[in-house]
């Protein structure tokens, strides 16, 4: 017997805010998060914009982790510890290393810092740290997850969780994803395989999904964290309800390495999966959060793959790309996205894709360009799509549906 | 704890397809569907087609298996390559260390962009699905045996409730690197016991197997799982495994049955990062 699974606490750290309600407002107005990087000098590399997160509490040198914990102590906060043995699916970055401490460790006389947390976190901090720490500081007795499928990997966190608490593995669940690349590597790395934009001069216009404009992703950071619960046990503890996930699907391209399935093959059945899953037809979707990364080659394919599942209702459903604020989260894009579709969703409202002037040709569905649309809706889907091929999408449920 | 009785479900699920491969250099050259990816592969990439390549075939399984397959991997830390580090290194530093501006010219120009690709987590499981035209669900965890747990966990989930068909089960340990040395040297582990290994299980249910007259390997019999949690910043933890060889990371427990040198294997398991499980296995 599956059962019913509830969203009852949300957690967000990302460029437009730092709170729920933070983030929901400035979602509303089409705040743009993105400006020029500040976390280091990006020097001349060919983009040195960035969305970073706003943060001026202490702060551990890898900032995902910092982002997981408070992101986690803020969903757990608001929705109250729910009952029984908790665990924590997360979608994780990579462990990036630090070119500074690449430099000191190949000094002369070079030894390790003496404290364990220095050691730990000398030239790079292993991304798994996240759930450990978490797991420890709120006694999840459950064996953490960790998710590695890239730009997929907070949805498929979320997803993960989703069957976990629904076929009665686990009673609860942290879900959600936690990255920050904003460093030499990161955005070196995606500048050297012209994954990124070089809109240098209007970093607040530069991440403009599905416009005929749009020359790469803004490379963002953060960190969303969902409470998950049965719904009856949530109800029955009195917990708010921001939404149900009824649904969860992935699937792998298996064609290119950094390009998507020509036909959007993959994310089709990323979605279709997500809708059989929750056993919900196509037509029932009133809204879709699309992974809308404003890359040339993502944008038109995702475009075709929601007209295959939507077919002649494809226009009349909006899709909203949350990128075009926050930029691309990538670990935890899937979770800060899913976490911007549950508040859209109970405001009753279809947050704006902002700097769409000019649509691309091949992008012809009703994006929801530069303001905020009224609708109420009963189910959204949320997608991610990664490098590599793997696709995830998840079915939202409105608390009252 | 998670408990599962394979003897007390109403469909066990049974091994038909097994592949190692311990030490690398390794070829993959046989196994790749798509040779034009070649460039893209990584240590950790060639482990992980090797292994997905033999155990494909000793179930008798082709390499367009669609959407009833799906990959459940469980990968390790990060392995940038030493040789693509030093090239990067060196164009980036001057007298007084790390220099931004020779990073973002002389370094960014110096560096061959397939390095980001190389070292990626997913990467494994990217090249395992093209070459076998895995188009199915994936569940694809880090960083060590602990989570090869886990990934056993969904995949057996996934075959009982009927979603997919078969399962290829992995674990991927690319460890003679210079930054998983670097992290099993701080927590005091002899950097020098690590092994490049990876193993590969098909899974399915007896009655699939059955049904598409698959030889039937071995059986799941049982696994347990359970999780203590503890600050790694604070407590160094300790590890023991026995059943499989340790120094291989997330490969072990896979290799050992891919090796199958007993009747049975029961294999348990403690990680530093808290997690405690088990398994047993009869073997053909």
């Amino acid at each position: 017997m599956r059962r019913r699974v509830a969203v009852t606490g949300l957690g967000v750290i990302c460029p437009i805010g730092n709170s729920p309600d933070e983030f929901q407002e400035n979602l509303l107005q089409g705040v743009s998060g993105v400006g020029p990087v500040t976390l280091f000098d990006p020097a001349s590399l060919p983009t040195r914009i960035a969305a970073e997160v706003k943060w001026r509490g202490p702060i551990l040198r890898d900032r995902k982790i910092t982002f997981a914990i408070e992101a986690a102590e803020e969903a757990l906060g608001s929705s109250g510890r729910p009952r029984g043995e908790g665990g924590i699916s997360l979608g994780i970055g990579l462990e990036m290393f630090s070119m500074d401490d690449l430099a000191a460790c190949r000094r002369p006389g070079f030894a390790l810092p003496s404290s364990r947390q220095d050691r730990m976190s000398f030239l790079q901090t292993p991304s798994d740290l996240c759930v450990q720490l978490i797991s420890k500081r709120y006694g999840l007795t459950r064996p953490p997850l960790t998710h590695v499928s890239a730009c997929a990997a907070g949805t498929d966190a979320i997803g993960a969780a989703f069957r976990m608490v629904a076929d009665g593995r686990r009673a609860w669940m942290l879900a959600g994803g936690t990255d920050s690349m904003i460093n030499p590597l990161g955005v070196g790395g995606f500048c050297r395989i012209g994954a990124t934009t070089t809109s240098n001069s209007e970093p607040e216009r530069a991440s403009r999904p599905f416009d005929r404009r749009r020359d790469g992703f803004v490379l963002g950071e953060g960190a969303g964290v969902l409470v998950l619960e049965g719904l009856e046990e949530a109800r029955a503890r009195g917990a708010r309800v921001y939404a149900e996930i009824a649904g969860y699907g992935n699937s792998f391209d298996a064609h290119g390495i950094s390009e998507p399935h020509p036909e959007g093959r993959g994310a089709y059945q990323a979605m279709e999966r997500a809708l059989k899953d929750a056993d919900v037809p196509p037509m029932a979707i009133d809204c879709i959060n699309a992974h809308g990364t404003s890359t040339p080659k993502n944008d038109p394919v995702e475009t075709m793959a929601i007209k295959r599942l939507l077919g002649a209702r494809a226009k009349d459903v909006p899709v909203c790309a949350t990128k075009s604020m926050i930029g691309h989260l990538i670990s935890a894009a899937g979770a800060v996205e899913a976490i911007a579709a549950v508040l859209c969703m109970n405001a009753g409202w279809v947050h704006p894709t902002i700097n769409l002037d000019e649509p691309d040709p091949a992008c012809d569905l009703d994006y929801v360009s530069h303001h905020a649309r009224r609708r109420e809706q009963r189910y959204v889907l949320s997608n991610s799509f990664g490098f590599g091929g793997q696709n995830a999408s998840i079915l939202l449920r409105a608390a009252d549906a | 704890m998670d408990q599962r009785s394979q003897s007390a479900a109403c469909d066990s699920i049974v091994v038909t397809g097994l592949g190692h491969v311990v030490l690398a250099p390794c070829d993959p050259t046989p196994y790749l569907k798509v040779r034009k990816n070649r460039k893209f592969m990584g240590v950790q990439d060639d482990l992980a087609v090797v292994a997905a390549g033999q155990a494909a075939a000793s179930a008798g399984l082709g390499n367009a298996l669609g959407e009833r397959a799906g990959l459940y991997l469980s990968v390790g830390y990060l392995p940038f390559e030493q040789a693509d580090v030093d090239v990067l290194f060196e164009n980036s530093v001057d007298e007084r260390g790390f220099s931004m501006q020779r990073f973002s010219s002389q370094a960014y120009d110096a560096v061959n962009p397939l390095l980001t690709f190389r070292c990626l987590s997913n990467m494994p499981a990217f090249h395992i699905s093209v070459n076998l035209d895995i188009q199915g669900p994936y569940f694809v965890t880090y960083p060590g045996p602990g989570q090869f747990y886990l990934a056993l966990e969904e995949a057996c989930v996934a075959l009982a409730s009927g979603s997919i068909d078969i399962a290829f089960l992995g674990g991927i340990a690319y460890q003679q690197n210079f930054l998983v040395r670097h992290h099993f040297a701080r927590i005091d582990l002899p950097a020098g016991r690590l092994l490049d290994a990876a193993g590969c299980v098909v899974l399915e249910t007896a009655t699939h197997a059955a049904a598409r007259g698959a030889r039937v390997r071995g059986r799941l019999l049982s696994y347990e799982l359970s999780f203590h949690p503890r600050n790694p910043f604070e407590e160094a933890g300790s590890s023991e495994e026995c059943g499989a060889d340790g120094a291989m990371g997330s490969a072990s427990l896979p290799v050992a049955l891919s090796l199958g040198q007993r009747r049975s294997l029961r294999h348990e398991l403690k990680t530093r990062d808290g997690i405690c499980a088990s398994s047993c296995w009869e073997l053909a």
